[in-house]
């Protein structure tokens, strides 16, 4: 056996599993998004079973991108969701890390507090949010506009001040299954998964940065916000720029959330859409899969670029 | 330390109390599944209740009455370990003989095993369907699901022992060969006892993943290979009847994992940032 033989031998099973599962299915997406393919249709039986006479070039694209009316609207949504997500798990991400970073008493549990969120199931999560919380009646949202309302009620009659509150206007709780207020909870439950998870990449990060040169930079006199932004953003822009990426390609494919929340009530992202599609007109749901496939890869370029750096210091 | 000094008193207080303050409202609305899971159905909805309530065990009790609560996480438990063990027993050799026997193609290869993780799922769902249903026959079968989750898991799986084997120093390997030591003494000597730890997070890591996996286990499975995050989807929408039953079932399929999750921060910025963050 020659010296390159064992190693080669070790990583077979790997490389054929991972060669299987990625091309087969994949293949098949392909193949399926150029032929009529339907699950039912009384009228052409024939194309409920793929064939290559039912060869339809690009016609699923030109049906998804063109005469389906929620393509265009599920990507805008996918983009909006999964941008204010990153936006805002990185900005709160930033300022906890910083905040955390200096030693206090209780750091330690204050660490295991913020990074629970991360480690709950995403169903769990949409259904604990959107049941126990956002209801405007039974959640805690509910509870708590109720609550405002008949303590403002009971000040109305109070003396002297009674005629402050009786200008008040009763609070409406927001409703969060409608289609764009069921976009904006899945975002808030999103960002409170993945803010930890923001958290726990920029801390590590901080760990890593240079002490002489702030110690430095004090010594010339810098102020805390100088300091942040000269010395710590700087480093923390390799952390981001993964962040960001991890995130994008992550929240790309969002489903069980967007499932929970807003099933049927026109909210929907691409892989909603695709699974909709899937339940009869699969022509259209590989062509959407493929579009899908597009849009990660476009990021995915960038973040195995950017892995691929640091990959063999 | 200057960092020290500069602080003034304000500082001092200010901000440890706020990090506090960010962090309970972090962790708060786990505390109120928590807390709700030990209120009746009734209770749980009542304002009057928030805090002040009578604790019971009963949704605890009742969940196998409730929602067969025991069915589903005996799968979540077999097909979570199962599947971490295969993707494991082929990714050790995979990452060791990268790390140790590394060639001109290694880096090539892993950053092919990564962008396999990129793929959107949804992507290829009706092929899975597909296949799964009218050729294998293995739809909603424990086998299935196992196999599923080792092979997305399998991408992280290496690439997180490949960066703990670099760390290993050759030279200790190269020493071993010289004694005459075999190829599997090699492994069981000096290997296993250095690479221990990293084996261990990174079995405790895919564990977790596979465990709160939500796309694959809910799309094909009906019944019989059923997990917890298929229980947990099915009763998405409880009518605010049932918080009390619905919070102790959420906190029993999540409380464990968190716990696992506090012991293996560390290992989870290496996993997930593919070791691109240190």
């Amino acid at each position: 056996m020659s010296k390159r033989t064992l190693p080669r031998l070790l990583q077979t099973p790997a490389v054929i599993l991972l060669l299987i599962w990625m091309l087969i299915p994949l293949g098949m997406t392909l193949y399926f998004s150029f032929i009529r393919y339907v699950l039912n249709n009384l009228r052409r039986p024939e194309w409920t079973t793929p064939s290559l006479s039912n060869w339809r070039g690009f016609g699923n694209y030109e049906y998804v991108l063109f005469g389906a009316k929620d393509f265009w609207f599920a990507v805008k949504n996918s983009v909006f969701i999964v941008s204010s997500i990153i936006v805002l798990t990185v900005v709160l991400g930033l300022a906890i890390a910083v905040l955390i970073n200096r030693s206090f008493p209780g750091r330690g549990i204050v660490r295991v507090l913020l990074i629970s969120p991360f480690f709950v199931m995403p169903a769990v999560n949409a259904v604990l949010w959107i049941n126990m919380i956002l209801d405007p009646v039974l959640g805690l949202q509910g509870l708590a506009v109720s609550g405002i309302n008949e303590l403002v009620a009971g000040l109305r009659d109070a003396p002297l001040i009674g005629w402050f509150f009786s200008l008040w206007p009763e609070i409406e709780p927001i409703s969060f299954r409608a289609t764009q207020t069921s976009a904006y909870a899945v975002i808030i439950m999103v960002t409170w998964q993945w803010t930890p998870f923001a958290v726990l990449i920029f801390m590590t990060s901080l760990q890593s940065e240079d002490q002489q040169q702030k110690e430095a930079a004090i010594l010339d006199g810098a102020g805390a916000w100088a300091q942040f932004r000269f010395l710590t953003l700087p480093h923390l822009a390799r952390p981001v720029a993964i962040v960001v990426m991890i995130q994008a390609i992550f929240h790309l494919s969002l489903y069980a959330e967007i499932e929970i929340v807003s099933r049927g009530n026109g909210n929907k992202n691409l892989p909603y859409l695709i699974g909709e599609f899937a339940s009869n007109n699969i022509g259209a749901a590989s062509a959407t899969g493929i579009f899908a496939v597009i849009l990660a890869n476009i990021v995915a370029i960038f973040l195995l670029r950017m892995v691929g750096k640091s990959l063999m210091e | 330390m200057a960092i020290v000094a500069q602080q003034t008193k304000f500082s001092k207080i200010f901000w440890p109390v706020l990090a506090w303050f960010i962090a309970l409202i972090f962790f708060f609305p786990i505390f109120w599944m928590v807390l709700t899971s030990f209120k009746t159905d009734a209770d749980a909805v009542k304002p009057e209740f928030l805090f002040t309530f009578k604790p019971t065990l009963e949704n605890y009790l009742n969940m196998t009455a409730n929602y067969d609560y025991w069915r589903f996480a005996t799968n979540s438990v077999i097909t979570s370990v199962f599947a971490t063990g295969f993707a494991l027993a082929v990714g050790v050799p995979c990452a060791y003989a990268m790390a140790f026997n590394p060639s001109r193609a290694t880096k090539d290869v892993l950053m092919w095993m990564l962008s396999t993780k990129m793929l959107p799922a949804a992507a290829v769902l009706y092929p899975m369907t597909f296949l799964t249903k009218n050729f294998l026959g293995v739809f909603d079968t424990k086998f299935l699901v196992i196999v599923v989750l080792s092979l997305i898991n399998l991408p992280i799986v290496i690439w997180m022992l490949f960066t703990y084997f670099k760390e290993i120093p050759k030279e200790i390997i190269e020493a071993g060969k010289m004694d005459g030591v075999s190829t599997w003494g090699e492994i069981k000597d000096i290997l296993l006892p250095l690479a221990w730890g990293g084996l261990a997070s990174t079995a405790l890591l895919t564990f977790i993943f596979c465990w709160n996996e939500a796309y694959w286990t809910v799309r094909l499975t009906t019944t019989e290979a059923a997990t917890l995050s298929k229980l947990i989807e099915g009763n998405r929408a409880p009518e605010g009847l049932f918080f009390g039953r619905l919070s102790a079932v959420s906190a029993a399929a999540v409380g464990p994992i968190i716990v696992l999750g506090w012991f293996c921060q560390k290992q989870l910025v290496q996993g997930l940032t593919f070791g691109a963050v240190k």
